[in-house]
């Protein structure tokens, strides 16, 4: 019975995680009061998982429901937390691609539409100045950053060759070089 | 089809680094350049969509293409084909915690990607950039929440309503001034 009523509280709160934020890191202090206030995670732990969400493939609250689910009541836990960060996605966005589909050739929403094309545009041309003021902090960063570059631009090598070569390029400058 | 776009989401779910930006560059990789069942100008409009919408961004971006492609549960199968690999990756982390914790070839690697990312979304960036400009005052719309967001940090929901604003009123503005030109 505890513990049904913990997987409820688990999901519950990443409900609420889930619907009040957007992405990115802006959920880390709702996340941080969430699983603090219930007992899912310790202070330190939430800065651990900050970390290792950011290392790991996948978006920060999913990896932090799957952190917090596995430790607060295993597998069953981490999948229960899942659904609960993802239920807007699954309600949300659901009856927005309904509508959308629907309206795509709608005067105004195409009118619409021409604005926020651009707009979205600006957004990713912030995140990725936002990415490399974080990322390259050194020279080996930086040229790995220019290497990769390239080899999408010109080479146009696939982007999961590209994530692994990177990969091994920062083993073989940080850990075998020592940079 | 279902498994197909299931085993798609698992695969860019695998590479899905830095906050997820990268799944659209594998969106643009496969499905506009390699298959030709989307434009890039849909594929703006679902990350657009997708961003603005609560809850995870890739999550949203799934959902949306998935039930383009086969409804509902085409964007049931793509949500829980991107979710895959993280899950057993988290789960498998949070099992050796520990061991994970400090290890040097792990951070080594890591930071090798995280080097990666800037330039994969920047690939994705110009290969959208044709479609989003369709009258000049769109690169002054791009220009300007460019700047709302990196320097003054505003929220990507109060642009892209700023931004849908904007598109009315530019689109308002030219199809007068066609009138007024005939």
């Amino acid at each position: 019975m505890t513990e049904l009523i913990t997987l409820l509280e688990l999901f519950w709160s990443f409900v609420k995680i889930g619907f009040t934020s957007f992405g990115g890191l802006s959920m880390i202090p709702l996340i941080s009061s969430e699983m603090i206030s219930h007992g899912f995670m310790t202070a330190s732990e939430v800065a651990d998982i900050v970390a290792i969400a950011e290392m790991t493939p996948g978006p920060l609250g999913l990896n932090c429901a799957t952190f917090a689910g596995m430790r607060a009541g295993g597998i069953l836990g981490a999948i229960v937390a899942n659904l609960g960060a993802l239920s807007p996605t699954l309600t949300v966005a659901f009856i927005a691609a309904i509508f959308f589909e629907h309206a795509k050739n709608n005067k105004h929403l195409v009118q619409i539409m021409t604005g926020v094309r651009p707009a979205c545009v600006g957004m990713v041309a912030g995140v990725i100045l936002e990415m490399s003021r974080e990322n390259y902090v050194d020279v080996p960063t930086l040229a790995i950053g220019i290497v990769d570059l390239i080899l999408l631009l010109y080479v146009k090598m696939s982007i999961p060759k590209v994530l692994l070569l990177s990969a091994i390029l920062g083993i073989i400058f940080f850990a075998v070089m020592g940079f | 089809m279902l498994k197909k776009l299931y085993c798609e989401f698992l695969r860019f779910g695998c590479f899905t680094f830095g906050g997820g930006w990268s799944i659209v560059a594998q969106m643009n990789e496969l499905y506009v350049k390699q298959e030709k069942i989307l434009t890039n100008e849909e594929l703006l409009d679902i990350t657009s969509i997708g961003r603005s919408l609560p809850g995870t961004m890739i999550g949203n971006i799934a959902m949306l293409f998935g039930y383009r492609m086969r409804g509902f549960f085409g964007g049931v199968a793509c949500v829980f084909g991107m979710i895959t690999a993280p899950m057993i990756v988290l789960i498998l982390i949070t099992t050796f915690y520990s061991m994970f914790q400090d290890n040097v070839w792990v951070a080594s690697a890591m930071k090798g990607v995280r080097a990666a990312v800037a330039p994969v979304i920047l690939s994705a960036l110009m290969a959208m950039l044709h479609s989003a400009f369709k009258f000049p005052p769109c690169y002054l719309v791009a220009l300007l929440m460019f700047g709302l967001y990196f320097f003054a940090g505003v929220s990507c929901v109060w642009l892209v309503i700023f931004g849908a604003i904007l598109g009315l009123v530019i689109c308002e503005y030219y199809e007068k001034k066609v009138k007024r030109d005939d």
